[in-house]
């Protein structure tokens, strides 16, 4: 038995693994047992005689500890991480086939109740936002009314809103109320598509402050039948297509204009009724006429169109769409709201408190004792139609100064005219600097220089040489000045000229008062004679009569001269002797200045 | 020498008979500000301008009937401008549904001798006061805000202290007698500032 368990014993394989270590015991087990009996003898011989019986055994246990010993050192060791680490060692994947499918489906799993919950926030923020987009393309009624409210003023009366579109508060004393309202509109569908210019809000405007309107200045010359006044409607731009469309700030903008143009012409109106002038101004339906100059005609009217009646009648004027002085309608914009930023200076605030408003100088009126002739220089003299036709004949004064100073310029071309406007105006005086000169002489003879000052009614000349004088409105006035300064020119050319050349002036007369009178201005002459003093030109210029110039010979080269007994000597034949006119026109030279210049070259002996 | 006669009969001025519309109310210290940005907006849009006057009641005491009263007021901003001379009658008694207080009313501008005038005339001073605040206007109407301070030593005005914590608040305009739209425009204007200020008419004959 005992032998038995030795050989048994033997026989173990430590080796082995434990997955055959069933069937390895139990092979062995059976093997043993058929095994033994053959092999009873040869295991008698295989014995070692020395050896108990267990000894394998034994080895193989210290082997197996041996190996558990190192096993712990290794591991000891490991852990200390200092001289040994571990690598894994890739897996066989045939070996976790099994696992895998498990983890894929749960994995599928936890992403789709993800992929879901992500889905559900998706749609809800989808959801608003569209419903943000809807709401802001629709343009809710409150944020227009937020937008309306920050430029217009509004109040609520009942549950009406109401608003002022006026310029009351802003200084204007006109009676009309200027009241707007508000409408929300709410006839949207919302299953068709909302057109692109709806709006919510829309606002419902006075109904005589429809349309639009401007104010036509003009000047015309004077339409012989008073009966054809009355009838200006004219209008310089289509009106709208569809205006009950319109966004509600062009339309309250359009009818604050329409308001300020009415009151700008009930104001003129009233007081070319009220101001009594030496001509009277005529107030015919929506036109005001006044005549500035005798022959012209100044028109004022209030031209406002409904936008109804596409048709007007046929306006015989419209072929002039430049006769409208945007310059003065401009102009009486900006008086009007002067005249309202007076009402509102805090010069009529009343000091004490208690006093009615006014302005604080006429309050003096009273404890200062003023008299009529004060108070008066206190209070506004001129209104707004003095003011707009002052500015109205000035403008015209002004065309009509520079229309002539260039048809004359144009037409005469020896002397040229020169002129330079002023930049800088005021509304009632312009200036003009005008220079007379002769081509290619312009530093020699530069002594017509005139500064005319345009003004309402008059022109004010002031001469270089010091002279002041008052032209009145007449354009013929002015055009027989120039021509007269033209020609006095050419005499003071010939002056400047015989300086330069050397030759003597003998006489110079502005104004002569011999020969054929001018009808325009005076004529002028100058006499010159030559260096020797053998030869003398005299020139008498005169506006209309033209140039006449003389020359004077030494007796000795006039051939007509008779011989006489008398002069014995023959130094009286250096005298000079008779006049010869000389054919002024064939003479060579493109301008006055320059045939003088060859004809006292001419003259003049060559040493 | 007998005392000179008072008038009974209504004083007029010139030849317009101006009549003043008058709605009061007044506002506490705290409340001021806010009252000043609505009146800063409603009305027209000028600088707020700011006053400081001086008003002396001056009475005629005759021998029948009630005395006479003028008010004379000078601004303390603006030494060199006059004295406002006043006469307030008597509130007309028209219809009650008229909501402004009604009265006849004379201004007159007078020069820097008018309290010794007023004196050789007969008048003698009742009272005096400072009222400091400021003034806004819309259109023709006028609004008052004012504090009134006590004099506590006649003739000057350096010493004074507040009558009450609150500002009087007076809306009044000047027209001639009998146009009714004016005190329609008044009640619409009072409604714009009725949570912060009512403003309707007080009677002063009951106040006394």
């Amino acid at each position: 038995m005992s032998q038995n368990l030795a050989k048994l014993a033997q026989r173990i394989d430590f080796d082995q693994s434990s997955d055959s270590e069933q069937d390895g015991p139990e092979r062995e087990s059976r093997e043993p047992w058929s095994k033994p009996e053959p092999e009873e003898d040869e295991g008698a011989v295989k014995f070692q005689p020395s050896l108990w019986p267990w000894d394998s055994v034994r080895n193989n246990l210290r082997g197996a500890l041996t190996e558990m010993c190192v096993l712990h050192d290794v591991l000891s060791v490991l852990k200390e991480k200092k001289y040994m680490a571990l690598d894994p060692v890739s897996q066989d994947p045939s070996v976790t086939k099994t696992p895998q499918v498990f983890q894929l489906i749960s994995k599928k799993k936890s992403l789709a109740t993800a992929a879901q919950l992500l889905l559900k926030g998706a749609e809800k923020l989808n959801k608003s936002l569209a419903e943000n987009q809807e709401q802001r393309r629709q343009r809710d009624f409150n944020s227009e009314l937020l937008r309306l409210r920050s430029q217009w003023k509004l109040r609520k009366v009942g549950d009406k809103i109401l608003g002022d579109l006026s310029y009351r508060s802003a200084g204007s004393l006109f009676p009309h109320h200027g009241t707007f309202e508000v409408i929300k509109n709410t006839d949207l569908d919302l299953d068709k598509k909302v057109p692109d210019d709806y709006c919510p809000l829309s606002v419902q405007i006075p109904s005589d402050l429809e349309g639009s309107a401007y104010i036509k200045v003009s000047i015309q010359k004077q339409s012989p039948d008073i009966g054809d006044l009355g009838t200006v409607s004219l209008f310089r731009r289509q009106p709208k297509a569809k205006p009950a469309s319109q966004t509600w700030h062009v339309k309250l903008e359009a009818a604050q204009n329409v308001l300020l143009c009415k009151e700008i012409f009930a104001q003129l109106s009233r007081e070319a009724v009220q101001i009594k002038s030496q001509i009277p101004h005529i107030v015919v339906k929506n036109q005001i006429i006044s005549q500035p100059f005798p022959g012209l005609q100044l028109s004022i009217s209030l031209c406002h169109s409904t936008g109804e009646k596409r048709s007007q009648r046929a306006s015989p004027e419209k072929s002039k769409p430049d006769d409208h002085l945007y310059v003065l309608e401009h102009n009486l914009h900006q008086l009007i709201r002067e005249f309202h930023k007076q009402t509102l200076s805090s010069v009529v605030m009343p000091h004490p408190a208690s006093a009615p408003f006014g302005h604080k100088r006429l309050r003096l009126a009273g404890p200062m004792a003023y008299d009529k002739a004060e108070i008066s220089s206190l209070q506004q003299s001129e209104g707004l139609l003095e003011k707009i036709i002052k500015q109205a004949k000035h403008i015209f004064l002004r065309s009509r100064t520079a229309r002539t100073i260039d048809t004359l310029a144009s037409r005469i071309e020896d002397p040229q005219i020169q002129a330079h406007w002023s930049n800088i105006n005021d509304v009632y005086e312009s200036s003009v600097k005008v220079l007379i000169t002769s081509q290619g002489y312009e530093q020699i003879c530069k002594s017509i220089q005139l500064q005319l000052n345009i003004g309402v009614e008059q022109i004010r000349v002031v001469h270089r040489d010091g002279r002041v004088i008052t032209l009145s409105h007449q354009e013929q006035e002015l055009q027989d000045f120039l021509l007269s300064q033209m020609s006095q020119h050419q005499v003071h050319a010939v002056q400047q000229l015989a300086k330069v050349m050397g030759w003597h002036v003998l006489s110079f007369s502005n104004h002569v008062g011999l020969g054929p009178i001018e009808s325009i201005g005076n004529a002028s002459a100058i006499t010159v004679t030559s260096p020797n003093g053998e030869y003398t030109i005299s020139v008498r210029n005169g506006p209309e009569s033209g140039c006449k110039v003389l020359v004077q010979f030494p007796r000795s080269q006039a051939k007509e001269l008779p011989k006489s007994d008398v002069l014995q000597d023959a130094r009286w034949t250096h005298l000079r002797g008779p006049y010869k006119e000389v054919h002024w026109s064939r003479m060579e030279g493109r301008n006055f200045v320059y045939k003088m210049e060859l004809l006292m070259a001419a003259l003049t002996p060559c040493p | 020498m007998e005392a000179p006669p008072v008038t009974v009969m209504p004083v007029t001025g010139g030849t317009i008979n101006m009549m003043e519309y008058l709605l009061q109310g007044s506002v506490l210290d705290q409340s001021m500000e806010s009252l000043l940005h609505r009146l800063r907006g409603l009305c027209d849009n000028m600088e707020p301008e700011s006053f400081a006057d001086h008003e002396l009641v001056y009475l005629l005491k005759g021998q029948q009937g009630n005395p006479f009263m003028l008010r004379a007021r000078r601004s303390l901003l603006h030494p060199t401008a006059p004295w406002h001379l006043r006469y307030l009658g008597q509130p007309e008694v028209g219809d009650k549904s008229r909501h402004a207080l009604v009265r006849n009313c004379v201004d007159v501008a007078a020069s820097h001798s008018l309290p010794e005038f007023l004196n050789e005339m007969g008048f003698r001073m009742d009272h005096e006061f400072v009222a400091k605040g400021q003034v806004f206007r819309k259109g023709a109407m006028k609004v008052v805000v004012s504090k009134l301070l006590r004099v506590l030593a006649t003739g000057n005005t350096e010493n004074t202290e507040p009558l009450s914590l609150s500002y009087l608040v007076e809306l009044s305009v000047l027209a001639p007698a009998g146009q009714d739209n004016v005190s329609e425009d008044m009640r619409s204007f009072a409604e714009q500032l009725k949570p912060l200020v009512h403003l309707e008419k007080i009677d002063p004959k009951r106040l006394m």
